[in-house]
């Protein structure tokens, strides 16, 4: 089914931005929108740092703007060409398309106005309400998936990457230990796990490296 | 029915490798050209004595064939300066036009592989050409080399660079190779005492006779081996994709022609083999067989794990080997058809068997770097077993470097000079040095590393796993064996990306009528 898989779901919206130039106060033109947002989208801070760690149960999310689009490299290249340029965002991640908006705004409405309002048609959008029905009309089906995670929410994903690294750690540490202490430094390790508790310890949203 | 490649239009080491027609030493030259005309002068010179691809008989004396080799091969900033034009030098892909320094990130040349590192001549960043020499012994390359030499003196506008890091601290102005020697007979070790390079790929129109197909070709689904398509290796030639490889207008600068990745990579010998005597100690078996499960095959003999996976099987397998030869150095028939039939074995192989890795470990070497069927994880889930090696194949082409310093050790000068030769460096190299090589996700190993050539920190978690031999009934299971805290063993000291260009497309650079109109 496109969209979603289990309980992933792949957004992808194109969002068309404003042809031409923004205008000053007095009716001047300055700087093209598409540059203006190519400018924000490139000073978005990645991993720990980006936004969208604030957007609960983001799997993987990505924004671009898309030109005319170019088919291999080379002098063999292809193009097509657009009647504006786009705004392209990928998201996947844990739930519905609709809560996982709304709190996109909640969370995020002034980075979103930020960008968005470069894209036609965004200035009519005030609410999370008008956000979540914005994003579903530029949205296009998809059922290609971030192929590094799976379906559950990102707090147990977080989780498990977590203990896995720990617990290769533990493996490691223990050869050649005997069973008693190998048994013994398990209940340790149990407890500076904490297995039952999914926020802590555990990896942070948007962390990308291993961290001792 | 096998394509026919022109072989005189394609340069030599490309369809066929030099080592197996007896050239075991190397010496190869880098140029910066400072004069473009004069340049394409000493290309116009140096033409008639490029060595090409046409066959000559395997190890037998023969007319044609000769003392050494010649062949050449440029950057793309020497490209430039050869007043290609710019529509053909945006014709070639983004990895080539970008060199080997500025993809660092894709390669793991971070740490002590960085360009900071590297030989002086890698930093300058002047490198405009590879000449290379190979020779069937050391007095052939070096006449050669007088020869070259003799000819660059009448071309001012060109420079022999210097930088190369020689054996007990110099510096020269070329870099020398040569096959390792044992007793007086090169062989096919390198400096950690691995047997390498073998089962190199076999593709279309390379002229290999067909009983070098199997393991070398393509796996087909009912267990029969095709050859590769010319286009994996060959610009101008259909590929694996059924599409022409990503090369420059016009056709004719790049057809037959083929990208070299060149790669200098230092290894460290004593923490090497430091490493592997403390490990030893705590494994259950000999310290042969410890490297050959870092490997994948038998340092001595390059025997893979699948034929034989512990001492014990070694041993027999080593007694069947002795026992064959002397009767096939003895003239008996059956026995010469039974040892080609096992010598086979060395390279028609596949994990099939060995999912678990019991016998050859999934992190080891040739496992990474030649997956064979192994990723095809459910029986069917691809058009072929080996859909997803057959567009990532590499035509290794290198020889061993040094190894005769006075002391032996990390610091003296020892290595493999790595060439590789193909059609797309991205798809082929890079992706198999980036997600192969120095990452595992995709045989579920995690951020696992190549045992022998990743670039490890020393760390408790830079680990192979030695899978565990499955147990025998009525056994306990075993446990496996983890290598940690593994250091560099290899490091990158330099290298760039080079284009091979055909005899066609060279004398058209050095008559200066490229036109891509």
């Amino acid at each position: 089914m496109s969209n979603t898989s289990g309980n992933a779901y792949a957004l992808t919206t194109l969002c068309p931005i404003t042809n031409g130039a923004i205008l000053d106060d007095e009716g001047n033109e300055t700087e093209a929108h598409d540059k203006v947002v190519r400018r924000l989208l490139q000073d978005i801070p990645l991993n720990e740092g980006s936004f969208f760690t604030k957007v609960d149960n983001t799997y993987f999310a990505r924004l671009f703007i898309l030109n005319d689009v170019f088919f291999q490299q080379g002098n063999d290249f292809e193009q097509d060409h657009l009647k504006s340029k786009y705004l392209c965002f990928n998201s996947n991640f844990h739930g519905d398309l609709e809560p996982y908006l709304e709190n996109m705004w909640h969370n995020c409405e002034a980075e979103v106005r930020n960008i968005w309002q470069h894209c036609v048609g965004f200035n009519r959008v005030n609410s999370a309400h008008e956000f979540v029905t914005y994003i579903k009309a530029c949205q296009i089906k998809t059922t290609l998936f971030f192929n590094g995670s799976n379906d559950e929410s990102l707090a147990k994903q977080l989780k498990a990457l977590y203990v896995k690294q720990m617990f290769g750690e533990f493996v490691l540490t223990q050869q050649g230990k005997s069973a008693s202490d190998t048994k013994q430094n398990f209940k340790y390790f149990l407890q500076r796990v904490q297995l039952n508790d999914l926020t802590s310890p555990s990896w942070k949203p948007g962390q990308g490296e291993l961290k001792p | 029915m096998s394509k026919k490649l022109d072989l005189y239009d394609i340069q030599g080491n490309i369809c066929k490798g030099y080592g197996r027609y007896g050239f075991p030493k190397a010496r190869y030259l880098f140029l910066s050209f400072n004069d473009s005309k004069q340049s394409r002068q000493f290309l116009l010179a140096l033409i008639e004595d490029i060595t090409t691809a046409e066959v000559w008989p395997v190890r037998k004396e023969s007319a044609i064939k000769p003392g050494s080799t010649t062949n050449i091969g440029f950057t793309y900033s020497g490209l430039e300066v050869l007043n290609i034009p710019q529509r053909s030098l945006k014709g070639f892909p983004v990895d080539f036009t970008m060199g080997m320094k500025a993809r660092g990130d894709i390669l793991g040349d971070t740490g002590s592989n960085s360009p900071e590192h590297w030989d002086r001549i890698w930093q300058d960043g002047n490198v405009h050409a590879w000449l290379s020499i190979n020779g069937r012994n050391s007095e052939a390359v070096l006449e050669r080399f007088g020869q070259i030499k003799d000819m660059l003196e009448q071309f001012p506008g060109i420079e022999l660079l210097s930088g190369h890091r020689g054996p007990n601290g110099s510096i020269l102005d070329y870099q020398d190779a040569s096959a390792v020697f044992e007793n007086g007979i090169p062989t096919g070790k390198e400096h950690f005492g691995f047997t390498d390079g073998i089962g190199n790929p076999y593709f279309d129109g390379s002229g290999h006779h067909i009983s070098r197909l199997p393991g070398r070709g393509k796996l087909m689904r009912d267990g029969s081996w095709q050859p590769l398509a010319t286009g994996e290796f060959i610009l101008g030639h259909i590929n694996e994709a059924r599409e022409y490889p990503l090369a420059p207008e016009p056709k004719l600068l790049s057809r037959n022609g083929t990208y070299m990745v060149y790669r200098k990579l230092h290894e460290n010998v004593d923490t090497f083999s430091a490493y592997i005597d403390n490990l030893a100690k705590d494994f259950d078996g000999s310290k042969d067989l410890l490297m050959a499960k870092m490997s994948g095959r038998w340092p001595d003999n390059g025997a893979p794990l699948t034929l034989a996976a512990t001492d014990e099987e070694k041993t027999v397998l080593d007694a069947r080997m002795a026992d064959l030869t002397h009767r096939a150095e003895e003239g008996e028939k059956c026995a010469i058809a039974q040892l080609k039939e096992l010598r086979g074995k060395w390279i028609d192989f596949s994990f099939d068997d060995d999912k678990s890795g019991a016998k050859c470990p999934i992190g080891a070497h040739i496992r990474r770097t030649n997956t064979r069927g192994s990723l095809e994880h459910e029986k069917g889930a691809f058009d072929r077993p080996g859909a997803l090696v057959d567009r990532r194949r590499l035509m290794r082409r290198g020889l061993p470097y040094g190894g005769t310093d006075e002391a032996k050790s990390d610091s003296a000068e020892q290595g493999i000079i790595f060439m590789c030769i193909s059609a797309s460096i991205e798809r082929q190299f890079e992706f198999v040095q980036q997600q192969w090589v120095n990452y595992s996700n995709d045989f579920k190993l995690g951020n696992d590393k190549d045992p022998l050539i990743g670039n490890h920190h020393g760390q408790l978690t830079d680990k192979h796993i030695i899978q565990a031999a499955e147990a025998k009934r009525g056994e306990a299971t075993k446990a496996p064996f983890f290598c940690t805290d593994m250091p560099r063993f290899v490091e990158t000291r330099g290298g760039d990306y080079f284009f091979i260009p055909s005899i066609t497309a060279l004398r058209m650079i050095a008559e200066d009528m490229i036109d891509p109109s």
